[in-house]
């Protein structure tokens, strides 16, 4: 250790403690809002103290939106993970066919242009109309979300390969079938996982509306009910559960990728 | 402490024992070991060596975008604390502006210094008419050669009216071909428009075609191991025998230093 | 870029969508798809008769003013902040400090989970209707003028420094212009972001608007409506995301690769 190294780590403790003391201001001033000064009524905006609360209530209380979080989040999860492996498993083989063959890519790309400009909320009515309110309109609507992202990153992932690299395994005799494998699709797997990462965000997004809109369980009924209901406490609750799991799923996500693309990631 | 070079004048640039250590975190790295240097006014001076010596941190230090650990660095009699408008640098990696047009680079030290509109064009257009891209003066540099975006580098340096020019091998990056011509051109600007320039380079035969004086560093750390004075007319031939008996010579130099 | 018209391509893309349309006539004539899809000509003559017949209160183009106006007022505003804090972020290690970690907790939270609150704060009005949309873009602007502010070439800096600028000049001539492109990624995200939030928050509670007008064909079991919704909601999409496109490639010419 020299004089810089702790030079270097003095500045690292300051700038944490501020990062600290900011995060205390936040929870300090949101704590004034509410439990001391009363801003605002508590059905509207909740004091962090009451939102703990009610995290620590719902665990185990199924009042009053009908399921416990854990519930709620299996729902939730259900529905998602549902939709999201569908479009991804679907969507995928697509891009790459679309990119690789040419005659699909011709046919296949004008009806996806077709459909894509339109967001995947906008789904949402005609799903529910065509599936009614189960699992399958809802798990309908994340595939939409999903499958989009997918199919233009693997399908742009594809047609990023270089010829060069076609060149090369074509003097070692590979066949077309080889080169798609050896060649094309590991050169198309950082894109293929960015479309993960994109349809993931997109699809958690998605879940949100649908279940607003369309269900009797899940963290978007949490949200939606308990505005009719005025229980802002369980609004948050349920808000900071779908942050956290959108966190975990990101983390695994990039846990997934470290482990399958290797040559690193450009960009 | 020996000093090299003999003066006409005051010289221009004057390092006294500069030395320059590196400190990182989990070691110290001396980069550059008691260097003194005078520069006479107009003078082309080339430091030559190595691949991985200090040259890039010498021209650093001059500019001021480093400060020595120990010594000193003067300028036109103050001493160097900070990057200035008095030197200007062009780079290897030509470091233009990417969102500036070949116009919007070479004026970009002028419009700094708050000189007006009118002036400040006329420059620019008199140095982008020097280094031949009249007519380019619209394109962005991702639309130019790499040549091209050296030549914008040299006139942006020269636009702002520097006492010293400061040049970090900015051919190195330029296929051979590219190379010959710049330099002849380089030599021909300066010939027109003369400054005091350190030139940092590892390619002899560059070093001999603009050198009016080489001085040959060694591995890191980095000292001056000598130094040799070209006295052949402008514009050299390369091939040449008393250019290539210099050559020669700065190659039995530097093969004793490794 | 000027591509060479192509006309294998174009006959193939004609028979891919007129495929599409037949199959949908098909499968909405001679089918029991027919009991809950309308066909598309039910869908154009409807779209074509919500130009001058009203739905609810107002004729189509009426719905996507409105929607198309809480879009642009909740975006300009968060997109202005986005990029303040984000360059503030990204040039500030205080700034860094002191507003990073609020900005991470609350980041994963997607724009649409904030319906309820906001609805429950400031009521079903236009005012959170904004606000959505402004959260809806204000996460992807700031986050890519943070990692563009970061990523300023220290070169570049150094290099404005030798030829005599000042620090308020190296900000507005140096660093504001080099992030300008990925600014304008995350703009480009962040629009479409904030068009679907505003189809959420109009779904759930609104009078019109494009999100009002397909909930109402839901409520109403009306698919044609839906699906006219669908189409004109997906065209403004595509005009937005084009706009947006012709803007950078203006500003940004210097950014795009010759190939």
């Amino acid at each position: 250790m020299n004089e810089y190294a702790i030079q270097k780590r003095k500045e690292k403790i300051k700038f944490g403690i501020v990062s600290v003391i900011s995060l205390c201001v936040f929870f300090g001033v949101w704590y004034l809002c509410t439990a001391v000064l009363h801003l605002k009524p508590d059905y509207v905006l909740p004091s962090p103290v009451q939102v703990v609360e009610a995290f620590f209530e719902k665990l185990t209380q199924t009042a009053p939106d009908g399921a416990t979080l854990g519930g709620h989040i299996l729902a939730s999860l259900q529905v998602a993970l549902t939709g999201y492996l569908l479009g991804a498993v679907i969507g995928i083989p697509l891009g790459i066919a679309m990119a690789w063959f040419r005659k699909v890519d011709m046919f296949v790309t004008p009806l996806f242009d077709l459909i894509r400009p339109v967001p995947t909320i906008a789904w949402i009515p005609l799903m529910i109309l065509w599936f009614g309110i189960g699992l399958g309109a809802k798990a309908a609507i994340i595939f939409v979300s999903a499958f989009v992202p997918c199919v233009i990153n693997a399908y742009a992932g594809i047609k990023q390969t270089k010829p060069v690299h076609l060149w090369v395994a074509q003097t070692f005799g590979a066949s077309r079938r080889e080169m798609l494998f050896t060649v094309a699709i590991p050169t198309a797997l950082p894109l293929i996982f960015t479309g993960l990462r994109i349809s993931l965000g997109t699809a958690w997004m998605t879940l949100c509306a649908a279940e607003m809109l369309a269900s009797n369980r899940g963290l978007g009924y949490m949200i939606q009910l308990n505005r009719t209901l005025a229980r802002a406490d369980l609004i948050v609750v349920a808000m900071l559960t779908i942050g956290v799991i959108g966190t975990v799923f990101t983390v695994g996500l990039d846990a997934l990728e470290k482990k399958f693309v290797k040559g690193g990631r450009r960009g | 402490m020996e000093h090299h070079g003999e003066l006409k004048h005051d010289p221009i640039i004057s390092m006294r024992n500069v030395c320059k250590t590196y400190i990182s975190e989990h070691k110290t790295n001396e980069v550059v070991r008691d260097v003194s240097l005078d520069v006479a006014e107009n003078e082309f001076v080339v430091l030559f060596g190595p691949g991985q010596c200090g040259k890039t941190t010498m021209i650093n230090l001059i500019a001021g975008l480093q400060l020595p650990t120990s010594g000193e660095v003067v300028v036109d009699g103050k001493k160097v604390t900070a990057p200035g408008p008095d030197r200007g640098v062009v780079y290897q990696t030509t470091a233009l502006f990417p969102f500036c047009t070949v116009m919007g680079n070479v004026e970009f030290g002028p419009k700094s210094r708050g000189i007006d509109k009118k002036t400040r064009r006329e420059r620019a257009e008199y140095f982008i008419k020097l280094v031949g891209l009249e007519g380019f003066e619209k394109s962005f540099p991702n639309q130019l050669s790499g040549g091209m975006r050296q030549r914008v580098g040299i006139a942006r340096a020269y636009a702002n009216d520097p006492k010293v020019m400061l040049m970090d091998e900015p051919f190195g990056h330029l296929d051979a071909q590219t190379r010959y011509m710049m330099e002849a051109e380089l030599e021909k600007i300066w010939q027109k428009e003369k400054r005091t320039v350190v030139f940092v380079t590892n390619n002899s035969e560059e070093a001999v075609y603009l050198a009016d004086r080489i001085i040959i560093l060694t591995n890191t750390p980095t000292h001056i191991k000598e130094e040799i004075k070209v006295d052949l007319p402008r514009p050299r031939q390369y091939s040449d025998p008393a250019f290539l008996e210099i050559r020669r010579k700065i190659e039995e130099i530097c093969d004793d230093t490794l | 870029m000027k591509r060479k018209f192509d006309l294998e391509k174009t006959v193939y893309a004609v028979a891919a969508i007129a495929f599409f349309f037949l199959l949908w006539w098909f499968l909405t004539t001679f089918t029991p798809v027919k009991e809950t899809t309308p066909g598309p000509i039910e869908v154009l003559q409807l779209l074509v008769s919500s130009f001058y017949t009203p739905i609810g209160n107002k004729v189509i183009i009426g719905h996507l003013l409105v929607s198309l106006r809480r879009v642009l007022v909740g975006f300009s505003v968060a997109t202005i902040i986005g990029i303040v804090l984000g360059i503030a972020m990204g040039t500030s290690r205080w700034a860094e400090a002191i507003f990073k970690p609020i900005f991470e907790l609350l980041r994963p939270i997607p724009p649409i989970a904030w319906i309820s609150l906001v609805i429950l704060f400031f009521g079903i009005g236009e005012t959170s209707k904004y606000i959505l949309c402004g959260i809806g873009a204000f996460t992807n602007v700031t986050l890519n003028a943070y990692t563009g502010a970061q990523n300023v070439d220290p070169e570049l800096i150094g290099c404005a420094r030798m030829l005599g600028t000042s620090e308020r000049d190296i900000f507005f001539r140096v660093i504001l212009p080099s992030c300008t492109p990925q600014i304008f990624a995350g703009m480009q995200v962040a629009l479409s972001t904030s068009w679907m939030a505003v189809l959420a928050a109009e779904m759930v509670g609104a009078q019109e608007g494009c999100g009002w007008m397909i909930q109402r064909g839901s409520d109403t079991l009306n698919i044609t409506l839906v699906m006219v919704g669908m189409i004109v909601i997906g065209l403004v999409g595509m005009l937005l995301a084009t706009l947006m496109r012709t803007i950078e490639r203006r500003l940004c010419s210097w950014n795009i690769m010759e190939n």
